[in-house]
């Protein structure tokens, strides 16, 4: 027998979670939408964007040769796939 | 501003923790996937059977990798978008030194035989019990900071990380029913239904909410410009948790559970949709015409593509959901593939995107080296996407014969080359979780480079 279980725990859920709906409706926590678009940019706005790496010329290589390989299993995977198909 | 909570030890410290765990959780899932090309390998080693590696894997990702480095970035974001200190910052450590030991406790114990057997909830009692109360300090933390905020707006982000880390600790105790500390399990079909009504919260409740909240914050930051809707965001929070709290029967469509439970199920999983979409639309439009700055940050980078994944994880579950679609899917390596462009491709990405983001920014230093970090980015990328390719494929050989009443010797050699193929994708994948780790102890403790300003 499972409901009790179920019907308890479903039913805490909900007083809480409209309890909390009602409590943040109460509080203005949908009022004043536009200014929430901005909270994460309200501090400190003069972050440095991370830089790109410096060997970037190598990097290129590197990636495009691990782009080449993921796609060359891909594609083995495939060819696997076909060779072994019935 | 002035900055609020200058030391960040919690946030390194789930940093860490996060970094290092992803090599444990990867490396389990090495040897399982080579367990199941070569089975004899570890014939004599007991502790190192798949039925024990397996329990390791999915636990140590979950708990060791994933959500710990959700957390970090949470722990960042929450005393800067309240505009305070976090409440306890030795709390936090404490919560970070516990989590590890619990962490220790769930290998030690799996690799011994101590298991209650229930998929992501294999743990015993015990450790159980320390998971509810870790995730219980950490929602004190939040919600004391929350208490002592000066920013009287709640940004969606904090919502989220509040639901996670409560929901959490609620669905752990009754899915585990720790009421029961013996057999941590009812009886028969009940026990299958609360089981998969937790094990569903796990990704539902925990990964996606801390992944939305690190999104929600990374991505208008990276790109400097206000969130595209704040109203949308607060729709998308509220239908997730209306919807998703009662989808996990949908596991278990083949299994004789009550009807309507099956139906609820699968129509909210197709309703999954609205809160999934709300938030990809609001995140998207967020970045629209600045890409540029997203790939100039390797965090916004990780984050920004695990979006991406999230789409299409979700779209992929809603359909999976359908019982047409679920008579080929179920049962084999189509869910594997699921499960891992979710919990890698979406919810891990956006956890190491957390981390990298903030790290720069925690320690006031540079990160060590962006080239390890984009590489690691391709690995991930790499290995996700070839994860899905063979799994989904293997999975419908699976499925194929399943259905049309193959027995199952027959079908293992054609699949095969597939997990020869995925066991090497492993590797490539403990190797970048090894290139991820290097470098964020040498962004954490060693001074080089010049301070960020
Ligand atoms: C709209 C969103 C989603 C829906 C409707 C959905 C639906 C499903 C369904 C129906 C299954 C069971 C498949 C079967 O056993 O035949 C499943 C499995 C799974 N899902 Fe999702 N999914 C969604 C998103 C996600 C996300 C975001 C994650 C990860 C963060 C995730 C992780 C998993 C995992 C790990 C499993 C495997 C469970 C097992 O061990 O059997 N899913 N999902």
């Amino acid at each position: 027998m499972y409901f009790p279980y179920f019907i308890t725990y479903m039913s805490i859920g909900l007083v809480i979670s409209i309890v909390v709906f009602i409590w943040a409706l109460k509080n203005g926590q949908f009022r004043d939408q536009q200014r929430a678009r901005f909270l994460p940019l309200e501090d400190d706005l003069d972050q440095t964007a991370a830089g790109t790496s410096r060997v970037s010329r190598y990097e290129m290589y590197g990636l495009f040769l691990l782009a080449l390989a993921g796609l060359g299993a891909s594609a083995a995977v495939l060819i696997y796939s076909l060779f072994y198909a019935p | 501003m002035s900055n609020p909570s200058p030391t960040y030890q919690t946030a390194k410290g789930f940093c860490l923790t996060s970094a290092f765990w992803m090599i444990v959780g990867t490396l389990m899932g090495l040897i399982g996937a080579t367990e199941l090309v070569a089975p004899d390998l570890t014939k004599n080693i007991g502790w190192l059977v798949f039925g024990r590696v397996r329990p390791i894997h999915i636990n140590i990702v979950l708990f060791g990798f994933v959500t710990p480095g959700l957390l970090a970035a949470a722990f960042y974001y929450f005393p800067r978008l309240l505009k305070t200190e976090l409440y306890s910052e030795r709390l936090g450590v404490v919560t970070v030194v516990a989590w590890n030991i619990a962490l220790v406790a769930v290998v030690l114990t799996l690799m011994l035989g101590y298991t209650q057997g229930r998929e992501y909830a294999e743990l015993i009692w015990p450790i159980d019990v320390a998971v509810i109360v870790v995730f219980l300090m950490v929602f004190f933390n939040f919600i004391m900071t929350v208490k002592q905020r000066t920013e009287p707006v709640l940004y969606v982000s904090v919502w989220y990380a509040l639901a996670a880390v409560i929901l959490t600790a609620c669905t752990y105790a009754l899915g585990n029913i720790v009421w029961r500390p013996s057999s941590g399990a009812l009886v028969g079909i009940p026990d299958a239904i609360i089981l998969w009504f937790y094990g569903h919260n796990v990704f539902g409740l925990l990964l996606t909410p801390l992944s939305a909240g690190v999104t929600y914050y990374v991505i208008p930051r990276s790109v400097r410009a206000p969130l595209y809707s704040h109203t949308l965001s607060l729709l998308g929070f509220w239908s997730l948790i209306v919807v998703y709290t009662h989808i996990g029967t949908h596991h278990l469509l083949q299994v004789p559970v009550p009807t309507w439970l099956k139906v609820i199920a699968i129509v909210d999983s197709v309703a999954m949709v609205i809160p999934v979409m709300a938030f990809l639309i609001n995140i998207w439009y967020t970045a629209k015409g600045r890409l540029g700055e997203i790939h100039a940050d390797i965090g916004a980078k990780f984050v920004f593509t695990g979006t991406i994944m999230y789409f299409f994880v979700s779209i992929q579950g809603s359909m999976m959901s359908l019982p047409d679609v679920q008579r080929v899917t179920h049962f084999n390596n189509w869910v594997v593939a699921h499960a891992h462009i979710g919990v890698l491709g979406f919810a891990g990405m956006i956890a190491l995107g957390g981390l990298y983001y903030i790290l720069p920014k925690v320690t006031g230093r540079p990160l060590y080296s962006r080239l390890l970090a984009d590489i690691q980015y391709w690995l991930v990328l790499i290995v996700s996407i070839g994860f899905t390719v063979v799994l989904t494929i293997a999975g419908l050989i699976q499925g194929n014969g399943w259905l049309n009443g193959e027995t199952v010797y027959r079908i293992l050699p054609q699949i095969h080359p597939y997990y020869v193929t995925r066991a090497s994708l492993g590797l490539i994948l403990v190797i970048g979780a090894a290139l991820g780790f290097y470098n964020i102890v040498r962004t954490l403790f060693v001074r080089s480079g010049e301070a960020v300003t």
